[in-house]
C-alpha cells in the first residue's frame, strides 16, 4: 500500500515535467502537444491530476482505516 | 499479494483514466453550428453563409449542398464557395412558389463533401413567401440525395445544440448509473438484514446509501450545468428533474431517520424497511412517471437516449467503461466507509465491556 501511494505521488510530481517535453506536433508554429487542438490537452492534464489527487487521498484513507482496524482488533 | 487483493482498485483507476483522456480528447465529427440569414424569400437568389465546426471546406474537392423542405421537396445549391475551412457561402435559387401541402416552411440544410462527410442543420431556414412571385425559374424537385464516400477516423458524433457537451455522457449519465449500482447494493443489504438480523448488513446498507446520495447530488449538479448550456436554464419544471430531486430527498430522509433513532436494533430495523421503500419509490419516480408525460430529458416522453443516434458506437466505447469505472469507485468509497464504521462499532463495544 505504501509503495503504491508513493509511486502515485511521484507520478503526480513527474507529470508536468514530462508534459513540458511532450512531442511537438507543429514544429514550425512552435505549438507543443499541450497547446494543440484548442489546448484541450492542457485541460485533460488538469483533470487527470485532480482525479489522481482524489485517488491518492482514497489510498491514504484506506491505509489509515487499516491501521485503526489493526488497533481495534489487538485491544 | 498486493495486486491480488487490490486488482479491482487498480482496474478502476485505469478505466477512469481511459475515460477521462479518451472522453475529452477525441474530436467531434464535422458539423454546422450556424447559418445567416436564417430566413430566405421565395423566388430570389440568396447567398447563405454557413459556419462549420471541425470542418475542412477548403480541403474538400467534391462538395454539394441541398435545402430540403420535406421528403419530396428539395433544391440543390447553385454555387458553393468556401472562404475558409469553417466558413462557406452557398447560393440557392429559391423557387417562386412554395409547395402547397407544406404548412411550416422550415428548410433543412444538408452539406456533403468528400472529406467531412454529411452535415445536417435540421429545420432552421425559414422560407418566406414572396408576394410578387419573383423571377426565379427554379422549382422544387424530389431528386434523391447522393452522398460521397468518406473515410472518417474515430470521432464522436456532432449533435446540434449538444455540440461538445456530448462528452458529459461519460460523467453525468455514468454517475447516475453508479448511483443505481450502490443503491441496489444497499437494497440487497437491507433485505439481508431483515432476514438475518446481522448488524454487519445494516452498516453496509447505510454506507452504500450514503455514497449513493453523494453520487445522486453530483448527478443533479452536473445535469443542472448541462441543462444551462443546452436548454438554457439551470432548472426547468421538467418532470424528470423534479422527480429525481424528490428521489434524492427520499434518500436524504433515510439518513435523517437513522440519525434520529438511538436504539441500535430498532434503528437498524426501521431504516432497513425504509430503505426498501425508498428504492421502490425511486423506480417509478425516475423511470416510469417521466416516460408517461412530456419531458425534455433524453430517454423520456418519446425522446431517445441510450438508443438512436445520441449514443453511437464511438460513444459506447467510452460510455460502458465509464459506467463500470464510476461504479467501482463508488463501491471503493463505500467499502472504506463500511470498514471505518465497523471498526468504530468494535471500539465502542470494547469500551463498554471494560
Amino acid at each position: 500500500m505504501r509503495k503504491i501511494s508513493k509511486l502515485i505521488f511521484k507520478t503526480l510530481l513527474i507529470i508536468p515535467f514530462i508534459l513540458s517535453f511532450a512531442p511537438r506536433i507543429h514544429a514550425q508554429e512552435s505549438i507543443d502537444f499541450l497547446r494543440s487542438t484548442g489546448k484541450i490537452y492542457s485541460v485533460i492534464a488538469v483533470v487527470v491530476i485532480v482525479f489522481l489527487g482524489i485517488i491518492f487521498f482514497l489510498i491514504r484513507l484506506e491505509k489509515k482505516v487499516k491501521e485503526i482496524e489493526k488497533k481495534v482488533s489487538n485491544e | 499479494m498486493f495486486v491480488k487483493s487490490h486488482w479491482w482498485k487498480i482496474l478502476c483507476v485505469l478505466i477512469l483514466l481511459y475515460v477521462l483522456i479518451a472522453g475529452l480528447s477525441i474530436p467531434l465529427k464535422p458539423g454546422i453550428v450556424g447559418v445567416s440569414p436564417v430566413s430566405v424569400t421565395s423566388g430570389t437568389t440568396t447567398e447563405i453563409e454557413v459556419i462549420g465546426y471541425n470542418s475542412h471546406f477548403l480541403d474538400a474537392n467534391k462538395k454539394s449542398a441541398w435545402l430540403r423542405l420535406d421528403e419530396n421537396h428539395l433544391i440543390a445549391a447553385k454555387n458553393i464557395n468556401p472562404r475558409s475551412d469553417n466558413t462557406l457561402d452557398i447560393t440557392f435559387d429559391i423557387p417562386a412558389a412554395l409547395p402547397e401541402n407544406v404548412t411550416e416552411p422550415y428548410a433543412t440544410l444538408i452539406l456533403d463533401n468528400d472529406v467531412d462527410g454529411t452535415s445536417i442543420l435540421p429545420g432552421t431556414i425559414y422560407v418566406k413567401k414572396n408576394t410578387d412571385n419573383g423571377n426565379s425559374l427554379a422549382s422544387w424537385t424530389s431528386d434523391e440525395i447522393v452522398l460521397y464516400e468518406t473515410d472518417l477516423p474515430f470521432l464522436f458524433p456532432f449533435r446540434n445544440i449538444l455540440n461538445e457537451t456530448i462528452r458529459n455522457t461519460f460523467f453525468h449519465i455514468a454517475i447516475w448509473f453508479a448511483m443505481f449500482f450502490v443503491l441496489i447494493l444497499s437494497l440487497i443489504q437491507s433485505i439481508k438484514y431483515l432476514i438475518s438480523k446481522n448488524h454487519v448488513c445494516d452498516i453496509r446498507a447505510a454506507a452504500y446509501a450514503e455514497v449513493g446520495i453523494i453520487f445522486g447530488l453530483i448527478g443533479i449538479a452536473t445535469g443542472s450545468i448541462w441543462a444551462k448550456f443546452t436548454w438554457g436554464a439551470f432548472w426547468t419544471s421538467d418532470v424528470k428533474l423534479n422527480m429525481s430531486a424528490i428521489a434524492i430527498l427520499i434518500y436524504v430522509a433515510y439518513g435523517i431517520l437513522r440519525g434520529s433513532i438511538t436504539d441500535r436494533d430498532s434503528k437498524a430495523r426501521v431504516s432497513a424497511a425504509y430503505n426498501i421503500f425508498a428504492f421502490f419509490a425511486m423506480i417509478p419516480l425516475i423511470f416510469i412517471i417521466p416516460r408517461m408525460t412530456d419531458s425534455l430529458h433524453p430517454g423520456n416522453g418519446g425522446n431517445p437516449a441510450l438508443g438512436g443516434e445520441d449514443l453511437d458506437n464511438t460513444l459506447r466505447m467510452i460510455f460502458y467503461p465509464a459506467i463500470i469505472g464510476w461504479s467501482i469507485l463508488a463501491y471503493w468509497m463505500s467499502s472504506l466507509k463500511i470498514r471505518l464504521k465497523t471498526a468504530y462499532e468494535k471500539f465502542i463495544n470494547q469500551n463498554k465491556k471494560s
